[in-house]
């Protein structure tokens, strides 16, 4: 299976420190910085929330949404392992083509509005900014702290079923997509073949 | 034994209380329409920058127009400084063997976006504080005290910090420092090692108080597994000053104790690796 996720080490040869990097080349929307400058307050943050319960725009509306939405983006996904919640972690950060990055309240504009709702309950809960471990940058981290509320069924489900489970790939697919990182069925295909044996 | 306990308490007061005279100049290329006088203020060692610099931005917004006015960002020495970081460290980090009071640059445009974390409001200081403690809790206690507490145990810590009440915070931060007396100590714990020099922003590593023996780990066998170019060598000649609050603990200190009383109000032990001066 052809894969695009790159394997970074940091530190010297031979250290076991490192994580899975992956770059996606998107369209999305992005905005023109306004000329004094100011930035969105967190209830403007809030407000997209509700934006998204209106409906989706009529026909005509359709032409100006696709002009709107076609800025290149650059993604950068980034799996860390953090070794004191024993989980992995998604760090992921975007940026304009001319090196700009996207601010939070951008991200949003990109995420599937089904997601958005889900995750604008508490947007510094779920979703912060934080300094990428290895190479001190900000990059926007979905929290491990939540991972065990939903991963559980899945464990679960999977050792009934005696079938194997790639708990990284699972766990990617889940909350790789609130945050525009799209998951190949294929992946799944491949990681979660039946056992022949019952599951230990 | 009386004693001692009294002193153990005068050392979590002593860390709490730690404070640095700071002087906070207006950037030159900021935009004013009048002289920017220099602002004097006392930094607690164990908060944050945007939490103790109110005045600072209002000192600065009076000789400015509201336009130039943008999200307040600090430097020192050409480097812009990590709000998330405790203002103890930064200071030990960057300015510990120079003359006080520690001189800022305060900015209102071109933030660094690639380098620091926005701080829009104190709510975003709060999160990060939060996620400091369960981080370290998961460490100590795999999260069981964290959870255990209820959300206005949580708001308790947060409010002792950013009002500066020191029996407020402890109240509920001596939850965190407990651990069943079988154990010894905590799981593992939390601490982050920071070195200017070096590419990474800081080491963390696992790291038992205790040994499988039932010996107690020092800071001096921490450095050994994590940083061992930090113990001097037998020739005499120390390159690096290893430094907790502005002071070096000796290496024989176990490292739980440090843990216990010398950690910063995230509960974490943020540790300094510095040149050692040359005099």
């Amino acid at each position: 299976m052809r894969c695009t996720w790159m394997r970074k080490v940091s530190g010297s040869a031979g250290s076991a420190d490192g994580y899975m990097k992956k770059t996606v080349l998107g369209r999305g929307k992005i905005n023109t910085p306004s000329l004094d400058g100011s930035c969105k307050s967190e209830e403007d943050v809030c407000a997209l929330g509700k934006e998204t319960q209106e409906g989706a725009p009529d026909g005509s509306e359709w032409e100006a949404l696709d002009a709107e939405w076609s800025a290149a983006i650059r993604y950068e996904y980034h799996v860390l392992y953090s070794s004191s919640y024993q989980t992995p972690v998604l760090y992921f950060r975007a940026s304009a083509l001319d090196g700009r990055p996207l601010s939070l309240e951008e991200m949003w504009d990109n995420v599937h509005p089904s997601y958005r709702r889900r995750l604008l309950h508490s947007p510094w809960d779920t979703i912060t900014q934080q300094e990428h471990p290895c190479l001190g940058q900000p990059f926007f981290v979905l929290h491990p702290c939540r991972t065990w509320d939903f991963m559980s069924p899945i464990l679960e489900a999977a050792q009934n079923e005696c079938r194997k489970l790639n708990y990284i790939v699972s766990w990617l697919s889940v909350v790789g997509p609130m945050v525009g990182l799209e998951i190949p069925l294929s992946y799944a295909t491949v990681a979660s073949k039946p056992e022949r044996t019952a599951a230990r | 034994m009386q004693q001692a306990m009294a002193d153990d308490k005068d050392v979590l007061r002593d860390v709490w209380f730690g404070r640095i005279p700071t002087c906070f100049t207006l950037y030159q290329d900021e935009i004013t329409e009048r002289e920017a006088e220099p602002f004097y203020l006392l930094l607690p060692r164990v908060s944050y920058l945007p939490l103790v610099t109110d005045k600072v931005r209002k000192h600065f917004q009076k000789v400015m127009k509201p336009d130039d006015v943008g999200e307040m960002w600090f430097e020192y020495e050409g480097t812009p400084l990590k709000w998330h970081y405790p203002i103890g460290l930064l200071f030990d980090l960057y300015a510990s063997n120079t003359t006080l009071p520690w001189s800022i640059f305060v900015h209102f445009k071109n933030f660094p976006q690639q380098d620091l974390l926005h701080c829009p409001s104190n709510s975003v200081i709060e999160a990060h504080f939060m996620s400091s403690i369960k981080e370290a809790d998961a460490l100590k206690h795999k999260g069981a005290v964290v959870n255990e507490m209820q959300k206005k145990d949580h708001k308790q810590l947060w409010m002792g910090l950013q009002n500066d009440k020191f029996d407020q915070f402890w109240a509920m931060n001596r939850k965190l420092m407990e651990y069943p007396t079988e154990e010894g100590g905590f799981r593992y714990i939390p601490f982050r090692i920071y070195q200017v020099t070096s590419n990474r922003p800081f080491i963390q590593k696992l790291f038992r108080p205790v040994a499988s023996d039932g010996c107690p780990h020092t800071l001096g066998d921490l450095l050994k597994e994590v940083f061992p170019a930090a113990i001097p060598q037998n020739d005499g000649q120390k390159k690096y000053q290893v430094m907790i609050h502005g002071i070096e603990p000796m290496l024989e200190t176990p490292i739980q104790w440090l843990s216990e009383h010398l950690s910063y109000p995230d509960n974490f032990l943020h540790i300094s690796i510095i040149p050692a001066p040359s005099d």
